[in-house]
């Protein structure tokens, strides 16, 4: 196991917290959850990609990426008017 | 351990902890406007990780695409915190664009 993997081990860790804060607040309280796991979500397919040499995880990143930021906008977009 | 690889193992374990960093703040905050903070901490830890590819691959295939995905995520941050704070102001408060109308108005 590389330092890559490693450290995608870690943030894979770091995502249960990211879950269990989403499921226990309210749903404002969990929306920047949400945000903050798309972000980890991202890195660990870039680590992965560099860990284990396999191109297509990044390309998985580059689409994941910019879609996580506008289905968190789309979520924080319709929890102002409470949809 | 040649000089880049240990340039490249320092951006990312400096991103790595940034992130869990954020993980932790994110759970540590009650208030929704203090776990907000986190966000944007998280995606320069993000970035970071992406440099570290950077350094190790050089602009390769894969560095062009992991500093594309480093780029979008610290951009995406400072937007996602404003957007969903100026949300939950609506949310609670209602929009204050239409009480300065009425301000006016009167």
């Amino acid at each position: 196991m590389n330092e890559w993997e490693i450290a995608a081990a870690v943030l894979g860790f770091a995502l249960i917290p990211c879950g269990a804060v989403t499921l226990l607040s309210d749903p404002a309280g969990a929306l920047p959850a949400v945000e903050v796991a798309g972000v980890l979500l991202s890195t660990i397919l870039v680590l992965l990609a560099e860990g284990l040499r396999r191109q297509p995880f990044i390309d998985l990143a580059v689409v994941f990426a910019p879609m996580s930021l506008v289905g968190s906008l789309l979520f924080a977009r319709l929890m102002e008017r409470d949809l | 351990m040649s000089l880049r690889a240990a340039a490249a193992v320092v951006l990312l374990v400096a991103g790595g902890l940034l992130e869990v960093l954020a993980v932790l703040g994110l759970c540590v905050m009650r208030d929704v406007y203090d776990r907000l903070h986190y966000v944007g901490l998280a995606g320069f830890g993000g970035f970071l990780v992406a440099v570290a590819v950077l350094v190790r691959e050089s602009f390769s295939l894969i560095g062009d695409k992991a500093l594309l995905v480093g780029l979008v995520l610290v951009l995406a941050g400072p937007v996602l915190v404003q957007s969903t704070a100026r949300s939950l102001l609506v949310r609670e408060h209602g929009d204050w664009r239409e009480k300065t109308r009425e301000g006016s108005d009167s």
